[in-house]
C-alpha cells in the first residue's frame, strides 16, 4: 500500500513537470472544445440560396413569389433564367425556379401551369430538404388558388425535453474523445518504460507487477475526472451546455470507459518493443473508432455493411452513454447496455493484456 | 582463502543460457561466500551480465541451477529480492523525479531499508538531493544507481560495473563504500572492466571468456599462477617479429599490439639488453619509448588467457 501510494504520488509528481504531457491532457480538451464550438455555432440558422426568375408580372406571380420569399430557410435572389443557371453550375444558388409568362391566364382558363425548378442532383441537401420545402410551398400555392378546405394537418412536437444544438451534442463527444485518449496513450508510458529498462529496474526489486500497473491505471482516472470537469467547466460557461444528469453515474462511466481503454491500449501495445512501434498501432486503433463511434456526429450516413464495425466499438456507447447523461439525447441504446458492452471490452481486453505482455 | 563449503551465499551449477544460435553462458559453474566481495572480469559479450541477471531473478537459464541466500530463486523471487540489491549498467530511470524522491520511492518497496539521508550521504548525493534524474552528471547518475542498489542494506550487493564513467576521486570514494560494506559482513558480487579496482576490492575473481570461467581465484594466486615473471614493456617502431621477441634470452610470452610490445621475462637483465642492442642494430633506438619493468598484474592474466586487453 505504501509502495503503491508513493508510485501514484511520484507519477503524479512527473505529470506536473512534464510540460509536454500537461499541456496535452489539459489544453488538448480545450482547444477542441473551443474550436468545435465556434464552427458549429453559428450553424443553427441555415440559409440556402434559391434562384428565381418570374416571368410572369400578374398578382398570382407576385403572390408565389410572395410565398417563397417567406419561407425562413430560403433566400430568394431574383433575376435572369441564363444567369440565374450560370449560378447553379457554380454552385452559388442551391436551385432555380421559374415561373412561366401566363400564369394568370392558365388559371383563369383551368389548365395546369408549369412553375419550372431546376436543380443539382449531386447535392444531396437539393434533393432531402429543398425539393419537399418547395412541394409543399407549390401545395400551399395551389390550395389557395383551388379553395380547398384543409381537413388533415400535421401538428409537429419534439419530444426532446429541450432543443438540442450541435454543441450539445459535441461535448459529450469530446469527452469521450478524451477518455480514449487518457486511456489509449497511456499504454505508451509503460512502452517506453520497458524500452527504458525502467521496469526491468523496478522487476529488480520485490516491488509486484500488479502494484505498478495499478498505481498506473489509477492515475490515468485521476487525470480523467481532472479532464472531465474542466471539459464540463467550460461547456458550461462559455457554451451554456448544463450537465442535467446524474454526477455519480457520469464519474462512474468515466472511470469504466478510462479503465477500458487503458486495457485495450495495455493489450494493443502488448508486444510492442519501443515506442516507435507501439504508435502506429495505437494510431490504428483510434483512428477509426473516433470516426465510425458517432460522437462527433451522426453515423446514418455509413453504409449498412459498416454497422457491425459501428455497433462492436466502445467509443460508440460511451459516447451514447455521455450523451444520454449529460444533455439527455435520445438513447441509442438503453445505459445498462452501454455500461454493460464497455465492460466486456474491459474484462476481454485485460485478459488478453495479462497473458501477452511481457 | 576463506572455507568453499555450506557459507555459500550464491551457488550456481551448471548454468546454460542461449540467445537463439549465441550460446551466452556455457555450462558455468561456482559458489560465492557470505562476507566475499566476488568479482567477475570479462571483455563485452562475455557473458558476465547475463550470468549476473540470471542469478539475480531478472533472466531465466535454459538449463542449471541458481540457489541464492539458500533459496531458489526461479521460486521465491520476492523473498530473495528484499534481501539483494541491485545495481544495472547504465539505467535510465525516472526522468523527472529528484535524487531524494527516487530513492524515497525505492524505498517503500522494501520491507527494511536504510534512511534515505543515509544512503545520500553515503554516496555524496546530498547536495543534490533536489536535482532531478535528467539534470544529474554521469557521475551523479552511477552513484545514484548504487545508492539505490544499498538502500535495503542489502545482504548481496550486486554492483555492475558501478565505477564506469566515475573520476578517479568518486571512483576511491565508492571503493571505500564498498569496503565499508564488507567490514560489516555483506556480499558483494562486482563485474568490472577495471583490473586494478578487482585487484584492490575483489576477495576472488572468476576470468569469463565465451560464455565459461576460465580461471577463478583470488587476484594474487591467479597472478602467482600464471606469472613467475615481470613484465617488460616498451613501444618501438617497427616493431619486431614476434619470433625475434620470442628468441630473445629470458622471453617466455611475448604481447604485440600495434607498436606496443610486452615482453614476460624470467631474466630481465638479459632481455632488457637484448632488446637495447635490437635496437642499436635496426639504427632505430630513438624510435624506443616508454621503456620499464613491472610486477605482472591481473590485467597480465587476463591478456594471457584470452588473448586480449579487456577493453578491446
Amino acid at each position: 500500500m505504501k509502495a503503491f501510494s508513493k508510485l501514484l504520488l511520484s507519477d503524479l509528481k512527473q505529470f506536473l513537470r512534464d510540460k509536454t504531457a500537461l499541456f496535452f491532457t489539459i489544453a488538448f480538451p480545450i482547444i477542441f472544445i473551443f474550436l468545435f464550438g465556434w464552427i458549429f455555432s453559428g450553424s443553427g440558422d441555415i440559409n440556402y440560396s434559391i434562384g428565381l426568375v418570374n416571368n410572369d408580372s400578374s398578382p398570382i406571380g407576385e403572390g408565389i413569389t410572395q410565398i417563397l420569399g417567406e419561407i425562413p430557410i430560403f433566400e430568394m435572389q431574383e433575376g435572369e433564367l441564363e444567369a440565374k443557371l450560370d449560378e447553379l453550375k457554380n454552385g452559388d444558388v442551391r436551385a432555380v425556379i421559374v415561373i412561366p409568362a401566363g400564369l394568370q391566364e392558365s388559371v383563369a382558363a383551368g389548365q395546369t401551369a408549369e412553375i419550372k425548378l431546376y436543380y443539382d442532383s449531386t447535392q444531396t441537401t437539393s434533393s432531402q430538404i429543398i425539393l419537399p420545402v418547395l412541394r409543399q410551398a407549390i401545395d400551399e400555392v395551389n390550395r389557395q388558388l383551388t379553395q380547398q378546405l384543409l381537413l388533415l394537418q400535421l401538428s409537429e412536437e419534439s419530444i426532446q425535453a429541450h432543443d438540442l444544438r450541435d454543441i450539445d451534442y459535441l461535448v459529450p463527444g469530446i469527452l469521450a474523445m478524451s477518455v480514449l485518449y487518457l486511456g489509449l496513450f497511456g499504454s505508451l508510458t509503460l512502452v517506453e518504460r520497458r524500452e527504458k529498462k525502467v521496469l526491468k529496474r523496478f522487476g529488480a526489486t520485490p516491488l509486484p507487477r500488479s502494484t505498478m500497473v495499478f498505481s498506473q491505471v489509477t492515475y490515468r482516472m485521476i487525470l480523467a475526472l481532472v479532464q472531465t470537469f474542466i471539459i464540463i467547466a467550460i461547456a458550461r460557461l462559455v457554451f451554456d451546455v448544463q450537465m442535467v444528469g446524474n454526477w455519480f453515474i457520469l464519474i462512474g462511466l468515466v472511470l469504466l470507459g478510462t479503465l477500458a481503454f487503458v486495457a485495450i491500449g495495455y493489450f494493443a501495445v502488448a508486444r510492442a518493443r519501443t515506442v516507435e512501434g507501439a504508435m502506429p498501432i495505437i494510431q490504428i486503433a483510434q483512428f477509426p473508432m473516433l470516426f465510425l463511434s458517432g460522437i462527433f456526429f451522426p453515423v446514418d450516413f455509413l453504409p449498412d455493411f459498416m454497422r457491425p464495425v459501428i455497433a462492436a466499438i466502445p467509443l460508440t456507447y460511451l459516447g451514447d452513454a455521455f450523451r444520454q447523461i449529460m444533455v439527455e439525447a435520445t438513447p441509442l441504446h438503453p445505459l445498462w447496455l452501454d455500461a454493460t458492452v464497455i465492460g466486456v471490452w474491459l474484462v476481454v481486453c485485460m485478459g488478453l493484456a495479462i497473458r501477452l505482455f511481457r | 582463502m576463506k572455507a568453499k563449503t555450506d557459507s555459500a551465499v550464491i551457488d550456481v551449477k551448471n548454468l546454460v543460457k542461449n540467445y537463439g544460435d549465441i550460446r551466452a553462458v556455457a555450462g558455468i559453474s561456482f559458489q560465492v561466500n557470505k562476507g566475499e566481495t566476488f568479482g567477475m572480469l570479462g571483455p563485452n559479450g562475455a557473458g558476465k551480465t547475463t550470468t549476473a541477471e540470471i542469478i539475480e531473478g531478472l533472466r531465466t537459464a535454459d538449463s542449471g541451477s541458481v540457489s541464492v541466500l539458500g533459496m531458489d530463486i526461479a521460486r521465491v523471487p520476492s523473498k530473495i529480492k528484499q534481501r539483494i540489491g541491485i545495481q544495472l549498467q547504465a539505467p535510465s530511470l525516472l526522468p523527472l523525479v529528484s535524487v531524494q524522491e527516487i530513492l524515497d520511492l525505492f524505498s517503500s518497496f522494501y520491507q527494511n531499508s536504510l534512511p534515505v539521508n543515509d544512503i545520500m550521504e553515503m554516496l555524496s548525493l546530498t547536495d543534490s538531493r533536489k536535482v532531478l534524474v535528467k539534470n544529474l552528471s554521469g557521475g551523479q547518475q552511477q552513484r545514484l544507481s548504487v545508492a539505490m542498489a544499498l538502500i535495503n542494506d542489502p545482504d548481496i550487493a550486486f554492483l555492475d560495473e558501478p565505477t564506469t564513467g566515475l573520476d578517479p576521486q568518486a571512483r576511491r570514494s565508492l571503493w571505500a563504500v564498498i569496503e565499508d560494506m564488507r567490514s560489516r559482513g555483506k556480499t558483494i558480487f562486482l563485474t568490472t572492466h577495471y583490473m586494478e579496482e578487482a585487484e584492490l576490492l575483489c576477495d576472488r575473481v572468476a576470468i569469463i571468456d565465451h560464455g565459461q570461467i576460465i580461471a577463478i581465484n583470488s587476484p594474487r594466486e591467479l597472478i602467482n599462477e600464471y606469472f613467475k615473471e615481470s613484465a617488460i614493456q616498451f613501444e618501438l617502431d617497427p616493431p619486431p617479429p614476434e619470433v625475434v621477441l620470442q628468441s630473445f634470452p629470458g622471453a617466455k610470452q611475448v604481447m604485440v599490439s600495434g607498436n606496443e610490445i610486452i615482453i614476460y621475462s624470467d631474466n630481465i637483465p638479459a632481455t632488457m639488453s637484448a632488446i637495447l642492442k635490437y635496437a642499436e642494430k635496426a639504427e632505430i633506438t630513438d624510435k624506443l619509448k616508454d621503456l620499464y619493468v613491472r610486477e605482472a598484474t591481473l590485467e597480465d592474466v587476463f591478456l594471457k588467457l584470452t588473448g586480449r586487453k579487456i577493453r578491446e
